[in-house]
């Protein structure tokens, strides 16, 4: 084999060069690529394989063979990104060419609903806990005399005519109310006493606006110096944070054996204003006209509970003396606050576990 | 209870005029809410007051008459035809509905011919303007009534009236009459109370006696006894007015003897009864108890058996009515009575009570006397009463008998301004509550800067105390007129523990389950439908003694039966797929336990979480996967774990009756039984009509342990790695027994195993399955080597394949 000459060199490796694109030019991964690439420029490639002709060129004539080199070397390797390069942009434009039909439903996320009781409980009990009210319990199942007697009813009181009971045994019902848990938190608990006690009562009434099982919140606050004006401040802190609204409430005389002053809590409508005033409440919902509205009948005002200061008589059954404390109790239903909020018809839909009914909040 | 407006504003004189809508609005703001307000003359209008001028017979028809009225003395003569065989004689006065009145019913008169004479309008009965019964001819307007010409017809039948339906509060007894309505009116409004007429000096033979004596055996039974007699009554029916007033507030008319009882009654609150004095033997009223067992007839006709703690009226030795609840029915009046005996008496309200509610016995007497009837008034309207049946032809006895052995007097009460004040978080001006005090009756026996004595008048018996007097001031001094202000906080809550049920209730919630609440109460069908054996407490269930229908008979012992009926509820609506949980109490029967003091007699209440699935899982499109056992795991875990951060474990129970004996599990947290899931019992889910599988779990939140506050783990620095083993075992290992084994080897390099997959197919050995397990390694300290995994992962597959009787794959 004769010596080779630059020239000769020169074009064999511009046809290395060649053959690399030709090799290159249908691969589609990256990998084969890589293989190619070190098939031409790795340390056994055939460009270095070429290269160990170089000693035999003429001394005169290796540095233009050496320029040769570095240049097909340099072109590889930009073929190589620029391959790779086109690779990557054919990806991204065969990736982007997919489409979908993103009107096709969702695919449901674990979404249970809380029932709308307990969400207004909750949010009633957070709603006192701002003042200091504390959660309290008791029995479903009660004593006749934490029930009625101790809560100054006592037996053959005409009171008890206003709420029918279901009974267990003759000294054993189905409370009728939360109050109970007012007796049972007093004997148990020295002033002050701040507790709210929601819970399940039990009435013999069945009618659409009521069930013979709902659900009362109870408020009880026994310390000194406590007065009516505090329960009617409470009240109206509670029904405007409840409503997100400046409503205002109205306490009118009534007649509860368990506490004097007695009031029944009357609360302006929440779904109605006066011609002239605000025509949405805070969650842009709109108001209908006063006198249109059939939820108070254009009164203005619903009912919302009972309320009073705790008679002296029910703390001389639970030991507190009446002279140096004072209290305020109220109790409302729940029922009630959510019918108010969220426009629900009839009672009977609480307790039916109807998912139609369930689902909707 | 029932008030008219005008008959009410007989007894007042109001400072100033008020319509029946400003007198409902201040009688409600005081307290008596007026929960329904009457127009009471409504019903019909253009219909006047006429007199009959003449009448002669209709051309063309014997039983029609044509009768010519005027409205106005030398008014316009009408010719009006009517078929009334009671037409009357010139000068009596008839109700004409005019050519457009309206009637009743809607109807509206025109100009209509009868029988050829075209009558402008006709004459009216009871029954056509709907005030009365009697349909037998027009009404004829008495000849003492002064009704003027051609006013309303509603004036002079007594229907030119408001009707309120008044909410009287149960302590109240001193306003269920008119009168009684009327001082509480004149006390908010101002004004006077105008008392009824009672001088019967012009009916009265005052050298006439009662010819009985009256005997009070028990003073605290029967306060008072004042009798009178009226000989030379006439029955006959009650005037117009009369009449149509106790009709407007819910009774009917008898006769004018039962009417003016009855009458007297409304008006002043006072229960009367007459007894035929012909009837009566002994000379000799005694009023006692009963004598344990005895019987007695009431004027229902029905026979009553006794207690000793009955109070009976009795004629000498024989009882003629049983007091203050129901008179007799051998001494009652009757339309042939013309001699009574006038009972006007003070029975005390507790007797009456238990008399009544023994017997379910409730009238508007004993109403009254169970809300305390002032015995104070008893003699006035005695004296009423005679004087109403004096006008109509009653010999009044000059005598009274007044049993009144001790007159009861109202002890009096200290109110102290600061008092007054610290209850109202407001202050009054000095004279407030004694202007107040004195407008309800009450007289002030002491008034200083500090405080008023003050003596209530003898009707108000609920004014016995400070705090009622304060009520009192509040009442009518305007609760508007109290401020608004927030309590002070003088000390922060007590710790409360997050409440455990509240705390699932967000957990399943999260977990996609939607939360029912549902009756406390349900059938004994139901609980039954669990298929408890007699020995598990839940199948005894605690019954209502006076439940209102079957179905919420007995108080639940389990949240499931309730659910189940939802879920079949649901299913009938077309909502097959259900995720659906409760947390609520269920009730225990336990025995008396005397160490509980007081609640001895309660029910072991215990606080569960109960969920159901049926049908399928959520899905984007077409649901396809229906849910299974795991769910109901996966749900109840969930739940556990967000109360007791916990581990749970579970092995399997073919043991609870209401479960799938070969689909359900046990869940346990620190060896303990907290659980149960799977499928529901086929047997069981069709008692309640429920086609498809249910899938359900239940947790007692009692039994779970309380969470710590998480505490971090260090987060590892260095890669693990994990290798798979196969293992064929019999069917009966359990899965999660590969866990035990190799937590019991507690290695430091062992992560964690994992379940991959259970395989069963018939080409397996018999009774065997294959298990594909994944266990994890780490190091704390170094990424570990494949050597180092090696030697830990064939020592534990060796202690796997021995302790699970496994062959590895």
């Amino acid at each position: 084999m004769s010596s080779p000459d630059s020239s000769s060199l020169i074009a064999q490796l511009d046809a290395l060069a060649a053959q690399f694109e030709a090799a290159v030019a249908p691969l589609v991964d990256e990998q084969s690529i890589r293989a190619v690439q070190a098939q031409f420029l790795g340390k056994k490639g055939r460009v270095s394989e070429l290269m160990k002709e170089l000693p035999k060129v003429p001394p005169a004539e290796r540095p233009a063979v050496g320029a040769a080199t570095n240049r097909v070397k340099q072109a590889i390797e930009t073929r190589v990104e620029s391959k790779l390069q086109e690779l990557a942009s054919a990806a991204l434009a065969a990736d982007l060419a997919r489409s979908i039909d993103v009107s096709l439903p969702a695919r449901p996320a674990p979404a249970g609903h809380m029932h709308v009781l307990t969400q207004v409980r909750l949010e009633s009990i957070a709603i006192f806990a701002e003042l200091g009210f504390a959660v309290a319990s008791g029995p479903q199942i009660d004593t006749d005399w934490h029930t009625f007697e101790a809560l100054a009813m006592p037996k053959d009181h005409p009171a008890r005519d206003m709420q029918d009971t279901f009974y267990i045994a003759d000294d054993v019902v189905l409370r009728t109310h939360t109050s109970p848990v007012q007796i049972r938190t007093m004997l148990n608990q020295a002033p002050p006493i701040r507790i709210i006690a929601p819970g399940h009562v039990y009435r013999r009434d069945d009618d659409p606006t009521h069930s013979p099982m709902f659900t009362q919140l109870e408020c009880l606050l026994v310390d000194e110096g406590i007065s009516f004006a505090d329960l009617k401040g409470v009240l109206l802190h509670y029904v405007r944070r409840f409503f997100a609204r400046d409503l205002a409430i109205r306490l009118r005389p009534s007649y509860f054996p368990f506490v004097e002053p007695g009031a029944e809590v009357d609360m302006e409508c929440s779904f109605c204003a006066l011609p002239g005033a605000a025509t949405a409440n805070a969650w842009g919902q709109p108001l209908i006209r006063r006198d249109e509205c059939r939820v108070c009948k254009g009164t203005g005002w619903v009912e919302i509970g009972g309320a009073g200061m705790v008679d002296p008589e029910v703390f001389a059954h639970v030991g507190i003396d009446s002279e140096k404390y004072t209290g305020f109790a109220f109790g409302m239903g729940i029922e009630r606050m959510a019918m108010l909020r969220h426009g629900i018809s009839d009672i009977k839909y609480y307790y039916e576990g109807d998912l139609r009914f369930l689902r909707q909040f | 209870m029932k008030i008219l407006w005008n008959w009410l504003l007989e007894y007042c004189d109001l400072d100033r005029a008020m319509t029946a809508e400003q007198g409902a609005a201040a009688l409600t703001k005081a307290g008596l809410e007026v929960e329904g307000l009457t127009d009471l003359g409504a019903g019909f209008s253009g219909v006047v007051v006429a007199e009959v001028v003449s009448k002669k017979p209709h051309p063309s028809a014997d039983k029609l008459n044509i009768v010519s009225v005027i409205t106005a003395r030398g008014g316009e003569v009408t010719e009006v035809v009517c078929g009334a065989p009671n037409v009357p004689a010139p000068g009596r006065k008839v109700l004409w509905a005019q050519i457009g009145a309206t009637l009743p019913g809607g109807m509206t008169l025109a100009a209509k011919p009868v029988k050829g004479v075209v009558s402008p309008g006709m004459l009216c009965s009871e029954v056509e303007l709907a005030i009365g019964d009697d349909d037998d001819g027009i009404i004829v307007l008495a000849e003492s009534d002064t009704t003027p010409l051609g006013a309303p017809a509603q004036v002079a039948v007594g229907v030119d009236d408001w009707m309120f339906e008044i909410k009287a509060p149960a302590n109240r007894g001193d306003i269920l009459g008119h009168v009684g309505m009327a001082r509480e009116l004149v006390s908010i409004v101002g004004g006077r109370v105008v008392l009824p007429n009672v001088d019967a000096s012009a009916f009265t033979d005052v050298d006439a006696k009662v010819g009985f004596a009256v005997e009070i055996a028990d003073a605290t039974r029967c306060e008072r006894y004042v009798a009178r007699r009226i000989r030379g009554l006439a029955v006959a029916p009650a005037p117009r007015k009369m009449r149509q007033r106790l009709r407007n507030v819910g009774v009917r008319p008898i006769n004018n003897l039962v009417d003016v009882t009855n009458y007297v009654m409304f008006e002043l609150g006072q229960p009367l009864h007459a007894f035929d004095a012909a009837k009566l033997q002994h000379g000799k009223i005694v009023v006692r108890n009963a004598v344990a067992g005895s019987k007695f007839t009431t004027l229902d006709s029905v026979e009553r058996t006794l207690v000793a703690d009955d109070l009976l009226i009795c004629d000498g030795a024989t009882p003629v009515a049983l007091a203050g609840v129901m008179g007799g029915l051998d001494s009652e009046v009757t339309s042939t009575t013309t001699d009574v005996l006038l009972e006007s008496a003070g029975f005390t309200a507790l007797g009456v009570r238990r008399t009544g509610r023994r017997l379910g016995l409730h009238s508007e007497a004993s109403h009254r006397f169970e809300r305390n009837v002032d015995p104070a008034m008893a003699e006035f309207a005695s004296a009423r009463a005679a004087f109403l049946l004096g006008q109509m032809g009653g010999q009044i006895a000059g005598e009274v008998v007044d049993a009144n052995p001790a007159p009861r007097k109202l002890a009096p009460v200290v109110l102290r301004h600061a008092r007054l004040h610290a209850i109202a978080g407001a202050t009054f001006a000095a004279d407030t509550a004694e202007r107040i005090l004195r407008q309800l009756g009450c007289t002030i026996e002491a008034s200083t800067a500090a405080e008023l004595t003050v003596t209530p008048p003898t009707h108000r018996f609920d004014l016995g105390r400070e705090i009622d007097l304060i009520e009192e001031v509040l009442r009518l001094g305007g609760y508007d007129a109290v401020p608004d202000t927030i309590p002070r906080l003088r000390q922060a809550p007590a710790l409360q523990a997050p409440d455990r049920q509240d705390v699932v209730r967000h957990a399943l919630v999260q977990a996609g389950l939607s939360e029912a609440i549902t009756f406390g109460f349900t059938s004994e069908t139901r609980v039954q439908s669990l298929g408890l054996p007699p020995d598990d407490r839940r199948a005894t269930s605690i019954p209502l003694k006076n439940p209102m229908s079957l179905d919420q008979a007995v108080m639940r012992t389990s949240l499931l039966p309730n659910l189940l009926g939802a879920v079949a509820r649901n299913a009938s609506f077309g909502e097959h797929d259900c995720a659906l949980f409760e947390v609520g109490s269920v009730f225990l029967a336990r025995p008396r336990d005397p160490s509980l003091g007081r609640d001895a007699g309660l029910a072991d209440e215990q606080h569960m979480v109960v969920g159901v699935l049926s049908g399928k899982r959520p899905a984007q499109l077409a649901a396809t996967t229906a849910w299974d056992v795991f769910d109901a795991k996966g749900f109840a875990e969930r739940a556990i774990e967000a109360v007791s951060n916990a581990p749970v474990v579970s092995r399997a129970t073919a043991t609870v009756p209401y479960l799938h004996p070969g689909l359900a599990g046990e869940l346990m947290v620190n060896g303990l039984v907290v659980g149960h899931f799977g499928e529901v019992h086929p047997a069981v889910r069709a008692k309640f009509g429920i086609d498809g599988p249910v899938f359900a779990f239940e947790i007692a939140l009692a039994a779970l342990p309380s969470a710590a506050p998480r505490q971090m783990t260090s987060i590892a620095k260095f890669p693990g790695t994990s290798r798979d083993i196969s293992l064929l075992v019999d069917n009966s290992v359990p899965a999660s027994r590969a866990a035990e084994v190799v937590a019991a080897q507690a290695h430091p390099l062992v992560q964690s195993i994992r379940v991959l997959e259970e395989f069963r197919d018939a080409k397996l050995p018999p009774g065997t399955k294959s298990m594909l397990y994944s266990i994890s390694y780490r190091a704390a300290d170094r990424t570990l080597t494949d050597a180092d995994v090696e030697t830990v992962h064939t020592a534990l597959v060796k202690q796997l394949v021995q302790e699970l009787g496994a062959q590895q794959r």
